[in-house]
């Protein structure tokens, strides 16, 4: 796997059985049928969605994404080839690659103001959000995949979360320019009309197109998600890392403090919390927070306070360590695949939290679409016969959630040395 | 020669829940340039307190209540923030910023379990690197490679293995790995804590006669704390042997193993088996190691030895230069 080859990734196995006829095998054959008929049917569908949106721009949209995520790759490319060559240093390409991202969102951002003024802000956001993702998602399946395939079978875990994770976010972050109908716009066809030609996934009692409420529903649960486990981990581990490789009575306090939260169960705390808190974004996040804090705490504590007595800190000690090197290159790398594991449950869980809150009512305003909503309201239509209503939202929530799984499982294990395979 | 330590009076006791155990009690000891000195006892009399104490490593509740430990440093070594000139100077007063730059860098400290010694998220060429980073900041990562892989090189690992995690080792070679990051940075003094314990005997060997050829090539001093006289007899230039925290007999090596002086010794050469006299009948010390808690009066080893005299109760015996050139605390050899 050389990295001068214009050939990389998923389309590595298309080019070393290319050659004359004979060697083209049966295998060949099936991977081309399923490596091109994947991408084309993802393209295909989103162009019949962009060019079927409501709101005329769908194409723009998706055009744009792209365009900025190929212009990087290229940039990435060649950046990486002069790099490679001696030409650049690492610290140059990287400021190269970050310099054309940014030129080619400018351009956007350009053209939106003189083309749509009136929307060329949430236009121009969604877009450079969004071609930053098919960025993301390219240089996986592009560079990634070699990489994470030399680590055996979890590269593949890792790989499929995250492309599963990095997916959901680009659909949610681009889905209001491309949805064929306003999300929340009730009565756009039939009430309760299963999936049809005009309606792909259905209506919902309201009459809404199921399919938009879909595609559009994922943006908050994300934000929140993404919100309390950022929270959860910058405040958990390091306040772990510091009190107990302290110890004594810093220690003892924060234990406190933590054991105290884990007394009440997570999910009445989450609610109790966000009920005083109130209904937004952040404040969901701030409770989801909150409960999982002590998780992060107690199994990082329990960690380090094994690793510090291990031979291998004390023979760095012993070799004129600093206390901050044993902490941050001794104890920290050896806890992290434990503080990542608790990290997907909590992904996970925040999902779940985020759905039930929004389904006690505690979540969202109503006008704002949400699988949880969804699955609230889709659950009385459940007995008349509607299934379409809650099993398109519920799988949504339960495809980011094992996406979210398998990338931090895989992630784990890819990151841990010793299960190398 | 020049003495490179000099130990006086060192005495570390650890707190516990029934009271303060002397684990090192009144220790003096001199290590002259490129000698090996081996310290022998059995379990928990204070061998490896007394290695770490040097270090300044004692684990807690451990705490060096009293003494002195010199070094001779032999070159102008700057840190972070600091410098400490060439010269004899006491460890004892120095802080643990300024011990800090010492450890690694003037003496070393060989662990007992090389399976657990080596940090298993990281390749062996960043634990070099990590080690030269912290006592030189600005050595560039390559050149650190570099001389992690001679020093690899030198101790019969292939260079290309810099690359490898240690669970990719077996224990000799992550015993090898060890050694060769305590003597990446030419440290003077190298204290072995029960080097080859967990390794089978012809790795033992090897790494053994590997430790002795390094000795020489870096001009290294040694001090080899264990609890196997085979060890010590194929090794060390001269042997201290330690019983209930003090040390009871100093001799060269040859002088111990031919004539030992103090019954201990004697008591304990008894019980090692000898190829040469498979006829030998093994002895085995009567009683058990003294409380270190509430030490006995006279002799610690007065209940346990077979020649104890009245004298023995009541008074304790100091290290007095015996007939065969070394020291010995044994109340037959004071005169009383």
């Amino acid at each position: 796997m050389s990295s001068d080859t214009s050939i990389h990734g998923i389309f590595l196995s298309l080019k070393s059985v290319s050659g004359d006829l004979q060697s083209r095998s049966f295998r060949w054959w099936v991977g081309f049928f399923i490596v091109t008929g994947l991408s084309l049917s993802v393209i295909v569908g989103l162009l019949i969605v962009a060019l079927s949106s409501n709101s005329e721009l769908g194409l723009q949209a998706v055009v744009g994404t792209v365009v900025i995520a190929s212009v990087f790759q290229v940039a990435y490319k060649l950046q990486k080839r002069s790099v490679a060559a001696g030409r650049l240093k690492r610290m140059e390409g990287r400021t190269i690659c970050a310099a054309v991202f940014l030129v080619t969102s400018a351009e956007v951002v350009l053209w939106a103001l003189s083309a749509i003024p009136t929307v060329a802000r949430a236009f121009s956001v969604a877009v450079i959000l969004g071609g930053f993702l098919v960025a993301v998602i390219m240089l996986l399946i592009l560079e990634g995949y070699p990489i994470l395939k030399v680590r055996g079978s979890a590269g593949y875990i890792a790989e499929a979360g995250l492309l599963i994770v990095f997916s959901m976010a680009y659909m949610t972050v681009i889905s209001s320019w491309i949805s064929p109908f306003l999300a929340t716009k009730i009565n756009v066809g039939p009430i309760l009309s299963p999936p049809s030609l005009a309606y792909p996934l259905g209506t919902t009692s309201l009459g809404q197109d199921l399919l938009s409420r879909v595609l559009t529903g994922g943006s908050i649960m994300l934000q929140v998600a993404i919100l309390s486990v950022i929270v959860c981990f910058s405040i958990g581990v390091p306040l772990a890392l510091a009190a107990s490789y302290r110890g004594g009575v810093a220690d003892r306090a924060a234990s406190l403090v933590m054991d105290s939260i884990y007394a009440f169960p997570g999910l009445v705390l989450a609610i109790a919390i966000s009920a005083m808190l109130g209904p937004g974004v952040i404040n969901m996040a701030l409770s989801i927070a909150v409960v999982y804090i002590p998780s992060y705490f107690r199994v990082v504590r329990s960690q380090v306070l094994t690793i510090k007595e291990l031979p291998y800190v004390e023979a760095a000690v012993a070799m004129g360590a600093r206390s901050r090197d044993i902490v941050f290159r001794y104890i920290l790398p050896n806890l992290l695949p434990s503080a990542v594991v608790v990290m997907t449950i909590n992904f996970a869980d925040a999902i779940l939290t985020e759905a039930g809150l929004t389904f006690v009512g505690l979540g969202l305003p109503v006008n704002v679409p949400d699988w949880g909503w969804d699955l609230t309201f889709g659950r009385t239509q459940l007995i008349t016969g509607a299934w379409w209503v809650i099993a398109f939202p519920g799988l949504m929530i339960v495809l980011l959630a094992l996406g979210f799984t398998l990338a931090g499982e895989g992630l784990n294990e890819v990151l841990t040395p010793k299960l190398k395979e | 020669m020049g003495i490179v330590l000099n130990i006086q009076d060192l005495t570390v006791t650890y707190k516990t829940r029934r009271g303060t155990a002397c684990g090192v009690n009144n220790v003096s000891l001199e290590l002259e340039e490129n000698r090996t000195l081996g310290l022998a006892g059995e379990s928990g009399c204070g061998k490896s307190t007394l290695g770490r104490a040097i270090m300044r490593l004692v684990p807690y509740p451990g705490r060096i209540v009293n003494g002195s430990i010199i070094l001779d440093i032999d070159r102008d070594i700057e840190y972070q923030g600091g410098f400490i000139g060439k010269g004899p100077k006491d460890l004892m007063e120095f802080s643990e910023n300024e011990m800090r730059a010492l450890r690694g860098e003037e003496m070393a400290y060989i662990f007992q379990d090389p399976m657990t010694s080596l940090n298993p998220m990281k390749t062996i060429g960043s634990h070099f690197v990590e080690l030269v980073k912290a006592h030189y900041p600005t050595m560039e990562k390559a050149e650190a490679i570099e001389r992690a892989k001679e020093i690899l090189e030198n101790l019969g690992i292939l260079p290309e293995r810099v690359d490898d995690y240690p669970h990719q080792f077996s224990g000799g070679m992550r015993q090898r790995v060890m050694i060769g990051l305590g003597l990446a940075l030419r440290p003077r003094l190298l204290i072995a804590d029960e080097p080859t314990t967990s390794l089978d005997v012809i790795v033992e060997a090897q790494i053994l006669q590997q430790m002795a050829q390094l000795k020489e090539k870096f001009n290294l001093t040694m001090m080899l704390i264990t609890h196997n006289l085979g060890v010590l007899a194929q090794t060390a230039d001269s042997i201290a042997i330690m019983y209930a925290g003090r040390i009871v007999e100093v001799a060269d090596t040859g002088a111990l193993f031919e004539r030992p002086q103090h019954p201990y010794t004697k008591a304990l050469l008894e019980s090692v088996p000898d190829v040469t006299k498979p006829e030998k009948t093994l002895c085995c010390i009567p009683g058990s190691p003294p409380d270190l808690i509430q030490p006995i009066s006279g002799c610690p080893y007065g209940p346990r030895c077979a020649q104890m005299k009245d004298t023995c109760r009541r008074i304790e015996p100091l290290l007095v230069r015996s007939s065969t050139g070394g020291l010995v605390a044994c109340n037959q050899y004071t005169g009383d």
